[in-house]
């Protein structure tokens, strides 16, 4: 009898706790903001989600490029317009689309002719509400901006991260026997000229601000360096010598850059204050010092030496000190360019052919990404996610894109357009 | 029957003990999210007439897409005032793959550029640097950089005078054989003379 009593206290006491767990749990649940997909994690299964074709003019086409942003990131299945369930002459009910398995259902529309106004809704099937609910306006000439920055609010709300569908690739390329820069859209479209210029013009560099980039270009028997000023439109030299003057990276600041010049002989690493001119010299090797890279942080530089007898990625602090070698694998490691984290470094290897790889900056963890043709000029995107390179697996050179992990290599720059040298716009 | 009494009261002061902690730690947890919700940009959890709002410049208004324009800019041209040239003079200096050394093989006809160069006083020397189309190309600019130089130190320790001497590489950038062999990119990887004769003449 007392023995049922003790236990029948303790019992009572078990079954208040668990009541106050139960408490517990419910406070949480709803209160917490909803991660629908975890970016970081890499092996996180896709976000099924059904994006409607807009209802008005224009509609079509720009859900068609929303679709194909968010396919492009690995981490979306847009499912396939025939499946839908819904019958349009029916209110809209988010709901019924749970027992699919689809997570969210993009809807909206267009109004306007040379002036578009679009209101999208973002719902998440479970909750049976809208997660975005946004109205945007634009010129009709503005229609893939427009849905590039719609894809964007939406990969925003899903993923907590921003997107880069507004971003741009500055390149390098060929018409008519002069080389140029041109700046295209991530995804490859409305390529267009600046009417720079030259014979022989090298990769652009953006500033961190993305107004402007730097590049260098042969003119009159001299390599110079130059800046192209996207506002003001204007072109301006910043360096000339004799020898070999190549761009690098900007420094975060934005007032100082990294390039290469044999001004004193041989090639080697210095640095140019873009406000009074004055020039640092980091590197003084009989060999080769080229391609210097810019840590995001701005406190470490990766470039290609060949003292060691073969052209190799070294490491030195921003000051020049503490060189020590990145890559040991291969007989030819050149190109090198930093992750926005700062935590990988991606360059060209060669393996027969010039491949891309990635690797940590102290030598660890070597991944190839790249198997077909010969790959170049590797830099990553804003966000980390992509990498743009230049390929001539499709026999004329361009430029191409692909996930950091290898993943959907596809070129990007117009077709037949000879182009090299991508570089990501920072925003 | 006291044992019992003892243990139920040490057992339910535990317990409330308990229940009082989770209490507590509940409504500490519930203010943290709530802090995190409130610093959350556009977060999921925000609800759309707030995030508007939010933009304060507009009010409940659409988003208006632009776009910086991108005009157009003229490059400076600076091939006038530079220098024309004669090509052809000498034959080029052919180096092995992925090196900038000169080999032996070349001495008589350095010895013969030195020569000229002594006997025409008033010329000037641009040694191009050039590379096959396998390497990348700004390694490869740096790469035809040092070949050139490497010709230019021999030609200086031949008895010419360095400020006769320029140098420019080229790279991969223009070869002289276009084919995928060994046979072609052997004849681009190459250093070129040109006799500079000074324009506006």
């Amino acid at each position: 009898m007392m023995k049922t009593y003790k236990q029948w206290a303790r019992g009572k006491g078990i079954v208040f706790v668990l009541l106050l767990f139960t408490f517990y749990l419910s406070l949480f649940t709803p209160v917490e903001a909803k991660v629908y997909i975890d970016i970081t994690s890499p092996s996180s299964k896709k976000l099924a989600i059904a994006i409607y074709d807009l209802q008005g003019p224009l509609g079509r086409e720009i859900s068609e490029i929303i679709r194909e942003d968010l396919t492009f990131t690995g981490l979306f299945m847009c499912i396939d317009k025939a499946s839908f369930i819904e019958d349009p002459s029916k209110d809209f009910n988010p709901q019924n689309w749970t027992p699919l398995g689809i997570e969210a259902v993009v809807k909206g529309s267009v109004s306007g002719e040379r002036n578009l106004t679009v209101a999208v809704n973002l719902y998440d099937t479970m909750e049976a509400k809208p997660v975005l609910s946004k109205q945007y306006q634009a010129e009709k000439d503005l229609l893939r901006p427009l849905a590039h920055n719609i894809a964007n609010d939406i990969y925003q709300s899903l993923t907590g991260a921003q997107g880069v569908f507004r971003t741009r690739i500055a390149f390098v390329a060929e018409a008519e026997g002069d080389k140029g820069i041109y700046v295209m859209d991530w995804d490859g479209q409305r390529a267009r000229k600046t009417s720079v210029k030259s014979k022989l013009v090298l990769a652009p560099h953006w500033s961190p601000d993305g107004s402007q980039v730097i590049y260098s270009s042969e003119r009159g028997r001299q390599w110079g360096l130059y800046l192209l000023d996207f506002l003001k439109m204007t072109e301006k030299m910043v360096f000339v010598s004799r020898g070999t003057n190549m761009a690098g990276d900007f420094f975060p600041q934005g007032d100082k850059v990294i390039f290469s010049s044999s001004k004193e002989g041989t090639p080697d690493i210095f640095t140019l204050s873009l406000k009074d001119s004055s020039l640092k010299k980091l590197t003084s090797t009989h060999g080769i010092e080229v391609s210097p890279a810019v840590s995001p942080d701005g406190s470490s530089i990766v470039f290609v030496s060949d003292r060691g007898g073969s052209p190799q990625i070294y490491h030195m602090r921003s000051d020049g000190s503490d060189v020590r070698r990145v890559t040991f694998e291969g007989s030819y490691n050149t190109s090198p360019s930093w992750s926005p984290k700062g935590d990988r470094i991606v360059f060209s290897c060669r393996r027969g052919k010039n491949q891309i790889c990635t690797v940590k900056p102290d030598g660890s963890e070597l991944v190839q990404l790249t198997e077909q043709g010969n790959n170049e000029d590797p830099s990553f995107s804003p966000d980390g996610r992509y990498i743009t390179f230049s390929s001539d697996r499709d026999k004329i050179k361009g430029i191409y894109i692909m996930r950091t992990n290898g993943e959907a290599q596809k070129r990007v720059s117009p077709k037949g357009l000879k182009s090299n040298g991508p570089r990501w716009s920072p925003n | 029957m006291k044992g019992i009494v003892a243990e139920t009261g040490k057992m339910s002061r535990f317990l409330s003990l308990l229940a009082l902690t989770l209490i507590a730690v509940s409504f500490m947890l519930l203010a943290g999210c709530q802090q995190r919700k409130a610093t959350r940009p556009e977060g999921a959890s925000t609800p759309p007439a707030k995030e508007q709002s939010s933009e304060a410049t507009q009010q409940k208004g659409p988003e208006k897409i632009t776009e910086q324009k991108t005009g157009t800019v003229s490059s400076q041209d600076m091939a006038s005032g530079s220098a024309e040239g004669k090509e052809g003079m000498f034959a080029d200096v052919l180096f092995d793959f992925d090196k900038y050394d000169v080999k032996d093989s070349y001495k008589a006809e350095m010895q013969s550029v030195a020569a000229w160069m002594a006997k025409n006083s008033s010329a000037t020397l641009s040694i191009e640097g050039h590379c096959d189309d396998r390497g990348t190309n700004e390694y490869n600019l740096a790469l035809g950089d040092r070949r050139a130089k490497s010709v230019k130190d021999l030609l200086i320790s031949l008895g010419v005078s360095s400020s006769r001497i320029e140098t420019i590489s080229y790279g991969e950038e223009k070869p002289v054989c276009t084919e995928q062999s060994e046979e072609c990119w052997e004849k681009n990887r190459r250093a070129h003379f040109v006799i500079l004769v000074k324009a506006g003449k």
